[in-house]
């Protein structure tokens, strides 16, 4: 019944927001505004404003870590994953269909207001990513990577800089589900010195690099780094393609909250993530692509009316990042909003007896302002 | 000096500010005789101002405004609000998650309404008959009372709040334990009805008394 599309990549099915069209008479007759095609390849203009449904496994399997939490509540109460298809989602698919691997990786920044919906678009695209086969390095919240780290150990490695354990195991646990696949074909191509006694030989494959980062918590970040380093120098050969999901990339060029142990501030360079996150986002490889978000939400010492690439990313931030192609993601359009609320009465989401009336969705859409955010949030009590 | 804590510091001639849309957009032939008359009452006398919690909203209920303002602590309104549409939040949540995961003919018995579920609930709460503390002859006694309409809203409202202020884990907050007895209390079980029954107990054994009661 649904389209299976790519029948490689089981996990990545999943994405965003769909539209759904309305298909033959043989389908079993859903609202018109869900669609049925559930391959984020085939979206088109026509399914704008529509939802389309991902199967909970390739949630699972492709989003181990990069849905927003209220959309994860959400899928746990309506026992389905729907995105919204809309228009930066397919100018961006749009862009990533048509654009040739081998000149240097181009960077796509989503920016926006406030809960405009940034992080589901980006999600969208991973989804799309991992259904065509492309090897997915999602880093869900960048800000979590320079605030509240309870542990910060001194860097074997580099003199100045600072790990960070946890949170690095976690992505890279994260990581393992996400590209099982791709970690077994990747083969090392130096050798490794993971403190005096371990080592990983040239032509291992990138899986035992992971399973070195589990196991020993203390050499996750530098881990990372390798997994990193790796992924960049093999990716212009051309035997898979590479996409860099960041969410919140304007923390890899604030300030963060944390501090050494003789209290003095610690600057976002001299975190191993961050350092070569940053070399990541840098555009000096080519076979693959670059989508980042910009996030006010999670950032640190910004104004919460700042949305704007440039007050966001601040100078350092914005000269780094300079050639990108922004992408700028609007509040909800008259059409986007009828089918976001037809979709909460279906799915009996919105109980409250006025809600079902015209006065009752006038006054949401006038509380809410069409910002996907603010609506969910006012449809929760009603 | 009086100052007026119960009472209102407005003069009589002050009329209520009119809230409802409906009102204002009838035209003039369709009011009857009696509405014309309170137009032009309007017309001329002053209107009192409308307090904050006053809304023409049509998503606004009395009894949730009451339940919020029983649950505020020391003005903090807004922090009461977000808690009470957190708990309707929460009761709707679960609800609905039954109602997607039940078979299909048990769909049509979940109800999944959270102003329905707390309308029921507080129903199922409150008591038809009090007990008040009469005095004779230096002993006092535990007189069963009728109450009013408002009595019983009241300590309906109150033992679920103390219930769910008191016997709760310590790192549960607020909106699910609020929801947890709001959905016991829809069926008829929980700590709540059964400290309602507890009370309907006592006033059955102190029936003897009840002749100590004057008004």
């Amino acid at each position: 019944q649904l389209d299976r599309g790519c029948a490689l990549h089981t996990a990545a099915r999943d994405g965003l927001s769909s539209v759904s069209s309305q298909d033959g008479p043989a389908e079993r007759p859903r609202a018109i505004f869900h669609t049925s095609e559930s391959d984020p390849a085939k979206h088109t203009e026509q399914h704008e404003g529509r939802l389309y449904n991902i199967p909970l496994e390739e949630v699972k399997a492709v989003f181990p870590h990069g849905l927003p939490h209220r959309f994860q509540q959400q899928i746990q109460t309506f026992n389905e994953a729907r995105v919204m298809v809309r228009k930066p989602a397919l100018e961006l698919l749009a862009y990533l269909k048509g654009s040739n691997l081998a000149h240097p990786a181009v960077r796509y920044l989503i920016y926006g207001e406030r809960g405009t919906g940034k992080t589901m678009t980006l999600c969208h695209v991973v989804h799309y990513c991992s259904r065509q086969g492309w090897l997915v390095l999602h880093i869900p919240d960048a800000h979590l990577w320079v605030k509240n780290c309870k542990e910060l150990l001194q860097s074997s490695y580099k003199k100045n800089r600072l790990d960070q354990p946890l949170q690095a195991s976690v992505w890279l646990k994260n990581f393992k589900t996400s590209n099982e696949r791709f970690l077994q074909e990747i083969k090392t191509q130096k050798k490794y010195m993971w403190g005096k006694r371990e080592s990983t030989e040239e032509g291992r494959p990138l899986s035992e690099v992971v399973e070195q980062g589990l196991a020993r918590v203390r050499s996750a970040s530098d881990a990372v780094g390798v997994v990193l380093r790796e992924l960049k120098l093999q990716s212009h050969r051309g035997s898979f393609r590479l996409l860099v999901a960041v969410d919140g990339v304007n923390a890899l060029w604030g300030r963060t909250t944390l501090r050494k142990e003789d209290k003095s501030p610690v600057s976002p360079e001299e975190l191993t993530l961050v350092h070569n996150l940053r070399k990541m986002v840098r555009n000096d490889w080519s076979g693959g692509a670059i989508v980042t978000t910009l996030s006010q939400t999670g950032s640190l010492f910004k104004p919460s009316s700042a949305y704007t690439p440039q007050e966001l990313l601040g100078k350092e931030g914005f000269d780094a990042l300079d050639p990108f192609v922004p992408i700028p993601v609007p509040n909800y359009s008259p059409r986007e909003f009828e089918s976001c609320y037809g979709y909460y009465l279906e799915r009996r989401w919105l109980q409250h007896e006025k809600a079902r009336s015209e006065d009752g969705k006038a006054e949401l859409q006038f509380l809410s302002g069409s910002n996907p955010r603010q609506l969910d949030r006012l449809a929760g009590p009603l | 000096r009086i100052m007026p804590v119960r009472w209102s510091r407005y003069s009589p001639s002050y009329l209520e500010p009119e809230v409802k849309k409906e009102s204002y957009q009838k035209s003039f032939e369709e009011l009857t005789e009696e509405e014309r008359e309170e137009m032009e009452l309007k017309a001329v006398r002053p209107i009192k101002a409308a307090p904050p919690t006053l809304s023409s909203s049509v998503f606004s209920d009395p009894m949730i405004c009451k339940f919020t303002n029983m649950m505020m602590k020391s003005g903090n309104k807004v922090l009461a609000r977000n808690l009470m549409s957190q708990t309707l939040e929460a009761i709707k949540r679960k609800q609905v998650e039954k109602y997607h995961k039940a078979p299909e003919n048990e769909k049509e018995t979940i109800e999944c309404n959270p102003y329905v579920i707390f309308h029921q609930a507080l129903n199922n709460c409150q008591p038809i008959i009090g007990i008040s503390n009469i005095t004779r002859g230096g002993k006092t006694y535990q007189v069963p009372v009728p109450l009013t309409d408002n009595r019983k809203r009241f300590l309906a409202m109150k033992w679920l709040i103390t219930e769910c202020r008191d016997n709760k884990h310590r790192r549960m907050l607020m909106p699910e334990k609020l929801s947890q007895e709001l959905l016991l209390a829809f069926n008829n079980e929980g700590p709540v009805i059964r400290r309602k029954h507890v009370l309907h107990k006592m006033a059955e054994a102190n029936r003897a008394y009840a002749h100590f009661r004057w008004w």
